[in-house]
């Protein structure tokens, strides 16, 4: 496991100035920061970064893409998480089904989806978990048959962020029987309006509407909408885990209750705890973003590095969570879920849709798990 | 990292592999630090590492002074290379002075020290606590007011009382108590306003280098223990309540390591105070987190004098308190940070 520390060069120090320069004339005057991934879904903003060429920025040129780097999308991903803004519609797409369709996809698929995502009006989410599958992956029991010119797909698949607004989603499915239930997994781009596909809000502990249950009874997926090779998919779903895992969306979540804990209480002058707090939460944040950004500089440095992305992500979203309760310590507060305070309605959100950090995109036994392994492996 | 840090690495890695065993640490202890390791590192050139080569010491950046420091960590070593090199030879090029003979330190907290004129001298009266090295050292620096010019001085060992006091691991921390000790002019120089902090950042940055190679250590001894020790059939490392304990440590390890690392690379002339600050505060509790999994998952022999991990662990407990602790520059950097306003908040975390 190594970690190397990498300094930002003049032109990537020249992007952070940009994205910082966009963020000041393009975010609405009443924007209201969220938290992190979960800040909200505005097509017009996602279209606006897509115009500056921030969506899919990491997709090479031939396939339409900016041939920008892992470290380039990191630059603008950490500024915009950092000022809560509005990254929802096109979140998903372009941290993982853009790499993963250039990784995998067929000519075709590169040229269908690739121009729209970076466009920013092509928006997807994620068909992995399913009401008896969660950590255990492999374990799916969503299976497709091939019939003529495609393939007819059967079964349900919950916790489906965003499906309601997104236009498709990836999913891990059966499509052959397998001893090693490894293999026989393949992953199909479903489009969400098809006939057959059927959507049920599952209203998230704060009341939003985020999370979907997506029954698919009959769909039929045509062949180019295969992704990879049939029985590739848990190889394609693991090697995704490298850019889904470690970026900055896996702690900067709660930094708005930081930011607005200064911005609303130092005119009065912070508390000596309140210092203590806001100091040891700086150097951490400080620490956590040197190691998320060295696997980005890893990745374009062509390497993989999966264990170091388990880790980060574990050491990341506990910390946001400890941010709670860090902050949470250090002023006495009775929430409200509609406060008129930006800082007291962040803490709200924060405590209602915190539990969640450590579980989505894998959960912290499961991480160790893998973290563990590669300790040993040395 | 860069070419220097890796060969400063490899050069040394025998060397304390040698001098510095768990065997040596523990004859050390005695004695209160491992003066057979100094004359080693001082013969090969690595005492003076990050000391201008023009003022007689070796040459190379903080990063490297660093990397020693990283070394000295993982192998418990008790010598007086912060003090030495970081500190006192810092101090003394900064009034184009070398280094004169013998092991030099420094104090760290000069406020309950006084000092006077007479005549063409400086007669220095007081307490200084926790003084690392003391009795071995030759001179001790510190930087005092005099008629409001920050001003370094170079006290003689002789005229001194030391009271025999230890840390947690049994390294030298004298209470060094001053009685009208005579300073001639000559060994005074002015030095700017800042110096104080400055040196108060070098020897926290010393000590999180310091703990970051014993917790990159303590990882490795960990993770090797829990795949040897079996219990109920089959090595301790393969129960996932175990292997909790090893990942929160390799976690511990890997965030101080990388603290460290971007608080040397940044450092050039001047030692930046939200860099050092925060690597002693994420250092700091990591050395917490750090030494309470890895004796969980250690089980009674970590609990042992001269087990290894012990060596590590108690200077980690030590280490995590000297040059200000972990609360300490919290405070003051959640002053700073707040100070700035909400809005530097985020361009100071990602910068560097
Ligand atoms: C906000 C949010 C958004 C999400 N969005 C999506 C989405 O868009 N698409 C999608 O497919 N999924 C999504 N998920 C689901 C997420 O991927 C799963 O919650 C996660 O994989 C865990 O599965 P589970 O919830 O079924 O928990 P389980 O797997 O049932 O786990 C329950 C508990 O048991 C522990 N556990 C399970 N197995 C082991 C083991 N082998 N060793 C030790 N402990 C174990 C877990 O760590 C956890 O603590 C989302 C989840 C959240 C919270």
């Amino acid at each position: 496991m190594k970690f190397v520390p990498t300094p930002l060069s003049p032109a990537e120090l020249e992007l952070q100035r940009d994205v910082r320069r966009f963020i000041a004339e393009e975010l609405p005057a009443d924007h209201q920061p969220g938290l992190g991934m979960g800040s909200g879904f505005d097509p017009a903003f996602s279209k606006k970064l897509a115009a500056r060429g921030w969506v899919g920025m990491a997709v090479p040129k031939e396939f339409g893409g900016h041939a920008r780097t892992a470290v380039d999308r990191f630059i603008v991903t950490e500024e915009l998480l950092a000022v809560g803004a509005p990254l929802g519609a096109h979140f998903v797409a372009d941290r993982q089904t853009a790499p993963a369709i250039v990784k995998f996809g067929s000519d075709w698929q590169r040229e269908f989806f690739i121009p729209k995502i970076v466009a920013g009006e092509c928006w997807f989410s994620l068909g992995m978990s399913e009401p008896d599958s969660g950590s255990d992956l492999s374990s799916v029991r969503s299976a497709a048959r091939q019939v003529e010119g495609g393939w007819l797909l059967n079964g349900t698949k919950i916790w489906t962020s965003g499906a309601h607004r997104t236009h498709y989603f990836a999913v891990l499915c059966r499509t052959s029987p397998a001893e090693d239930k490894h293999q026989g997994l393949s992953q199909l781009i479903v489009d969400l309006r098809s006939d057959g596909v059927e959507i049920r809000p599952i209203p998230f502990l704060n009341g939003a509407h985020g999370f979907n249950e997506v029954h698919m009874s009959d769909v039929f997926v045509p062949d180019e909408m295969m992704l990879g090779e049939e029985g590739s998919g848990w190889r394609q779903v693991t090697s995704e885990l490298a850019y889904e895992r470690s970026g900055p969306d896996r702690f900067l979540s709660t930094f708005g209750l930081v930011k607005y804990l200064i911005a609303e209480r130092a005119a009065d002058g912070l508390t000596v705890e309140q210092q203590r707090a806001v100091g040891q939460l700086a150097a951490r944040y400080w620490t956590i973003r040197q190691m998320s950004l060295s696997i980005a500089r890893a990745i374009d440095d062509g390497g993989a590095p999966a264990v170091e992305a388990s880790l980060v992500k574990d050491i990341g979203t506990r910390f946001e969570q400890r941010v709670i309760d860090v902050v949470r310590d250090v002023v006495e507060v009775q929430l409200r879920a509609d406060s008129s305070s930006t800082f007291e309605r962040l803490l709200a959100e924060a405590v209602l849709t915190g539990p969640s950090f450590t579980l989505r995109g894998g959960t912290t036994e499961v991480l160790r798990s893998i973290v563990a392994k590669g300790l040993r492996n040395v | 990292m860069s070419e220097n840090v890796q060969e400063i690495r490899s050069a040394l890695r025998p060397i304390l592999a040698d001098h510095s065993s768990p065997d040596e640490v523990v004859a050390a202890e005695s004695a209160g630090w491992n003066s057979t390791l100094w004359s080693v590192l001082c013969e090969g050139g690595f005492a003076t590492i990050s000391v201008p080569e023009q003022y007689d010491g070796s040459g190379g950046s903080i990063a490297d002074a660093c990397a020693v420091l990283h070394e000295l960590g993982r192998s418990a070593s008790s010598v007086p290379f912060a003090e030495h090199a970081l500190l006192a030879g810092w101090l003394l090029a900064i009034g184009k002075r070398s280094l004169p003979d013998g092991v030099l330190t420094v104090i760290d907290d000069p406020t309950e020290l006084q000092v006077a004129r007479t005549g063409d001298a400086f007669t220095v009266t007081g307490t200084a606590r926790h003084v690392p090295w003391a009795s071995v050292s030759a001179a001790i620096l510190a930087i005092l007011d005099i008629d409001d010019q920050s001003t370094a001085v170079l006290l003689p060992t002789e005229e001194l009382q030391l009271d025999e006091q230890v840390n947690l691991a049994q390294e030298q921390r004298r209470t060094v108590v001053l009685h009208n000790v005579v300073v001639p002019a000559k060994n005074t120089w002015p030095v700017p306003a800042d110096t104080a902090e400055q040196l108060r950042l070098r020897g926290a940055l010393s000590r999180a280098a310091l703990m970051a190679g014993a917790l990159e250590r303590a990882t490795e001894l960990t993770v090797r223990y829990t795949a040897e020790r079996e219990q109920f059939g089959r090595p301790i490392g393969r129960f996932q309540a175990v292997e909790r304990h090893v990942v929160r440590l390799a976690e511990a390890a890997q965030q101080a390591v990388m603290a460290v690392a971007v608080a040397g690379i940044n450092a050039h002339e001047e030692i930046d105070f939200f860099d050092a600050a925060s690597a002693k505060i994420v250092v700091g509790e990591c050395a917490s987190t750090g030494t309470a999994a890895a004796h969980q998952a250690h089980g009674a022999i970590g609990m042992t004098k001269e087990y290894e991990l012990g060596q590590l662990s108690r200077r980690l407990w030590s280490w995590r308190d000297e040059y200000g602790d972990e609360r300490e520059w919290a405070r003051k950097l959640g002053a700073r940070v707040s100070d700035a306003g909400a809005e530097a908040l985020w361009p100071r975390i990602a910068t560097g």
